[in-house]
């Protein structure tokens, strides 16, 4: 859990544009500190808690300060176990879909920060889940894994200029996965 | 008793070389007077032919001598002018024998032949009265009854005159006193002549047993006739037609005529009809005439004249008929030889063979325009030296094919005779020249269908200049079956291309099924390899990372290992998965210009390092000069060291090294790299199945059977060629080629 923010974090906690934070901040409203011998401009948590509830900001997006991560994957036994392994690690608030256009609908109301992606859906395939995601710029900090039983090398060099940024060939290691879904998130 | 015997046997020997016998010269003298007239005369003929005893039995024994076994009913002077012809027997009476003046005047054979004449008008009456047999061919019984008194005096003249001398002095029996001088009386002789020409055995009774009041019952079928000659006989007789008044009469003709069934009074009757009419026949036959010695010479030579000139047409008709033969011997030979002959090369030997020998001519060519036009293919052979050459010139230039194919060959009526060779196969000329020795050469063409196929050259032997007429037909139906033979030799040569063919196409099928076999295999391994992949991988990510998660906060040891081998062997099983794809679907090559000897040592170095520990040795000979490849260098290394792993298995089961054979195959502009090993060998079954996956020929062991399978998918994904040749006990040779590439590798 993240205890300092910058104004670009806490204008994304709060919805608000980067600056609106920045004029709270420089006329009091936020209260904060200066990193020392610079002008970054820095949040503590318990600040910015009290800035949410003053203004009433929903505190959905600070409160839990887990990344939102969606699992596609027609596989019950492989979506639990997943739900399972990235909940466990409390970093991540987790959501799953069975198919193609499950993903699509919860991606539009989840707004996940990362994909776990499986390569072979039942209806649609992967590479135009990808693209769909990239054609939406509300959705360019969405992050894509994808996770596959067969997919050959060369058509994962496709899928990384899809924006996929791991891939990760089952069976994997659980930790290798959350450090992965870690680095990309950064936490 | 032993000089009678004797003399009897003697008479035989003298009848065995008895060919014809002698007619009066009066006789002879009407008859050939008729013969060689310009006009002829077939009734006058006919009427010496039936007054003549000797003349009639010439003609009988043509009848025989011609194969016309004379029928009863045709035992007569007109059927056998019928059965043989006027012509043949005319042909054979030319050369009729006259009777010796001196036989004729001792023997009194004048008086015998009125005698023959009597008896055969007597008996031709007889026969027409008492109807049991035909009068005909009684006239010619009758007249033949007394054969061997024809003989006798021309055969015997001294014994005779003995005989005539014996009788006349008084009371001696004629037969007898012929049997005591003769050794054998003249009706004994007559029917062994009889017998010997072969006649009837009716005709050969009557002479036998005219004198005999009983006839043996063998004998009895011919009774009618010689009864019939008996009473006529006695008739002649009495009508003083008899030959010697000497001669005893033992019978009376009217008891023997009653015996008959005729009335005495008939007898005389008859008598008396024969006398009326003898006289006009005995002078219309000229048989008392007594010709001069010139008129008889002046017959003669005009027979003569006639006989050459039927002389000259049978040789004629021999010749026509050898040369026919020749002809006919000469097809029969040359087909009989080109039934065994199956190539145009063994066609074109044996039709100069042929020719030489049969034909007699100093050099045969024959030769073979090949069906193309490119070449003409033959052979040449002498009369003394048998074949010496044979040649296949290409005749492709237009004008020596203008030639070749020119008007010549137009048929003139079907055939083709041989014409001047010089011009029409210059070709032939220009290029055996001196061999073909001195013209004149002709030539004649081999036509089949109205296609020229070839030719026949060739030279007369002996200086002879021209072709007769003779020969120019045997050389056209020489070259007719010879086409024919040349046409059928392609035609087999052709089915044997063909089968050739055949076999090479259905062999090339075979091959392409097999290949369309394997990448059908392949094909649907791949498309199983990639669902397996699906349908195992997702569980086996669900197992693996279950242990994963319950090895997490496990802290007992012996747990935490079982866990952590269930994620191990999930690896594992993906591994063996992932493995089967890229068998089925080998990653795209990235080539590169490698060179393979390079390549080799780097694998060998790999190789060497497993083998710590092991007698093992992995030797490399390259030649100096490989030129490079173009192929993905890590695919083609991994393959290679599959293969060398192989090998070191292969050795670790009884063997000592490896060695890596890296040479350049100039003719095909390729590169070999060849691993052999002196290991303990496949057995052919496990040879066969090197290359299938999962297949292992020794235990299942750790590589799974995929290391040669996946080798042998590599190498071919690089454009390469791997095969593998295998004895029990001789060790283990892979053999891998590569195109060579154009440029240099990088240094």
């Amino acid at each position: 859990m993240k205890d300092v923010y910058s104004t670009g974090e806490a204008a994304k906690v709060c919805r608000v544009s980067q600056q609106t934070i920045i004029r709270c901040f420089d006329s009091g409203k936020l209260e904060g500190f200066y990193v020392p011998g610079s002008r970054f401009r820095r949040i503590p948590r318990e600040n910015l808690m009290k800035f949410m509830k003053e203004n009433n900001i929903p505190l959905s997006n600070l409160e839990s300060g887990k990344k939102k991560v969606l699992v596609v994957d027609d596989e019950p036994e492989l979506l639990d176990l997943l739900v399972d392994a990235l909940e466990r690690d409390g970093r991540f608030e987790v959501k799953t879909a069975g198919t193609g256009y499950d993903a699509g609908l919860l991606t539009q109301q989840f707004r996940p920060d990362l994909i776990v992606l499986d390569y072979m859906l039942p209806d649609i395939n992967a590479g135009v889940v990808c693209r769909t995601i990239r054609a939406n710029p509300s959705l360019a900090h969405t992050q894509i894994i994808l996770i596959s039983g067969i997919v050959e090398e060369d058509k994962v060099r496709d899928l990384y200029q899809m924006g996929v940024k791991a891939f990760m060939h089952k069976p994997f290691r659980i930790d290798d996965l959350l450090a992965k879904a870690a680095e990309l998130l950064q936490v | 008793m032993a000089a009678s015997s004797l003399k009897r046997r003697k008479v035989e020997l003298l009848l065995d070389g008895v060919e014809r016998l002698p007619t009066l010269p009066g006789v002879a003298q009407h008859l050939l007077a008729l013969l060689v007239s310009a006009k002829s005369a077939p009734r006058e003929i006919q009427q010496v032919l039936e007054s003549d005893a000797a003349l009639a039995a010439r003609v009988l024994q043509l009848a025989v001598h011609f194969g016309h076994a004379p029928t009863p009913e045709s035992i007569t002077i007109q059927g056998l002018l019928r059965t043989v012809g006027l012509e043949e027997i005319a042909a054979d009476l030319l050369s009729v024998d006259i009777v010796d003046a001196e036989v004729l005047r001792r023997g009194r054979l004048v008086r015998l032949w009125k005698h023959n004449l009597a008896t055969a008008m007597a008996a031709q009456v007889v026969a027409a009265r008492l109807g049991t047999v035909p009068p005909d061919q009684a006239l010619l019984a009758g007249l033949l009854h007394d054969l061997g008194h024809v003989a006798l005096p021309v055969l015997m003249p001294k014994a005779f005159g003995q005989v005539i001398e014996r009788v006349e002095a008084g009371g001696a029996d004629f037969l007898e006193v012929e049997r005591e001088l003769a050794g054998m009386d003249h009706a004994v002789l007559g029917k062994q002549l009889a017998q010997r020409w072969g006649f009837p055995e009716a005709i050969q009774n009557v002479i036998w047993l005219h004198h005999q009041a009983n006839i043996p019952v063998e004998q009895s079928g011919a009774g009618p006739l010689i009864r019939v000659v008996r009473l006529a006989d006695l008739i002649a007789r009495q009508e003083g037609f008899g030959y010697h008044p000497s001669e005893q009469i033992r019978d009376n003709a009217q008891e023997l005529a009653e015996r008959l069934g005729l009335a005495g009074a008939q007898t005389e009757a008859i008598g008396q009809q024969v006398a009326d009419a003898i006289g006009a026949n005995i002078r219309a036959v000229g048989m008392e005439d007594e010709p001069t010695p010139g008129q008889l010479w002046r017959l003669v030579s005009a027979a003569n004249r006639r006989l050459g000139g039927a002389y000259r047409a049978v040789s004629d008709q021999r010749r026509e008929v050898q040369v026919q033969f020749r002809r006919a011997d000469l097809l029969i030979r040359l087909n009989g030889r080109l039934a065994d002959c199956h190539s145009s090369r063994e066609v074109l030997e044996t039709i100069a063979e042929t020719a030489c020998e049969v034909l007699g001519l100093r050099l045969v060519v024959p030769y073979l325009l090949a069906r193309s036009y490119e070449y003409v293919e033959g052979v040449s052979a002498t009369g003394e030296g048998g074949i010496e050459h044979h040649f296949l010139y290409e005749v492709s230039q237009s004008e020596t094919l203008r030639t070749l194919l020119s008007e010549d060959v137009a048929p003139l009526g079907g055939v083709i005779g041989p014409v001047r060779a010089e011009r029409v196969e210059a070709w032939l000329f220009e290029r055996l020249g001196e061999r073909l020795g001195a013209g004149p050469f002709y030539t004649v063409a081999m036509v089949v269908e109205g296609v020229k196929i070839g030719g026949i050259v060739f030279a007369l032997a002996g200086g002879k200049k021209d072709t007769g007429p003779q020969e120019t037909a045997e050389l056209v139906a020489l070259a007719n079956l010879a086409g024919v033979a040349l046409k059928r030799a392609q035609a087999e040569a052709d089915l044997v291309a063909l089968s050739e063919e055949l076999a090479e196409a259905n062999r090339e099928l075979t091959a392409a099924q097999e290949a369309r076999l394997q990448q059908r295999n392949v094909a649907s391994l791949s498309e199983m390899a990639a669902g397996a992949a699906h349908e195992i991988n997702n569980p086996l990510a669900v197992i693996s990372g279950r242990a994963q998660q319950l090895l997490g906060p496990e802290q007992d040891a012996a747990r935490r290992q079982m866990l952590e081998s269930i994620v191990e062997q999930s690896d594992r099983i993906s591994d063996i998965i992932g493995q089967l794809r890229r068998f089925a679907r080998p990653p795209r090559p990235q080539p590169e210009t490698v060179d393979p000897a390079a390549l080799v040592r780097s694998v060998a170095d790999d190789c060497r390092a497993e083998l710590e520990g092991t007698p093992v040795t992995v030797t490399i000979e390259a030649h100096k000069a490989v030129p490079a490849v173009r192929v993905d260098p890590g695919q083609v290394a991994e393959a290679l060291r599959e293969v060398v792993r192989n090998g070191i298995e292969a050795c670790a089961r009884g063997g000592t090294c490896v060695t890596i054979l890296v040479q350049p195959l100039a003719a095909e502009d390729a590169v070999r790299i060849a691993v052999v090993d002196d290991g303990p060998g496949m057995s052919p079954h496990v040879r066969a199945r090197a290359f299938d996956p999962f297949y292992c020929g020794y235990e299942a062991g750790r590589h799974r059977g995929m290391g040669l399978p996946k080798a042998f998918r590599a190498v071919e994904a690089n454009g390469g060629q791997m095969a593998l040749e295998s004895t029990p006990g001789q060790g283990t040779t892979v053999r891998i080629t590569f195109p060579a590439a154009a440029e240099k590798p990088a240094p």
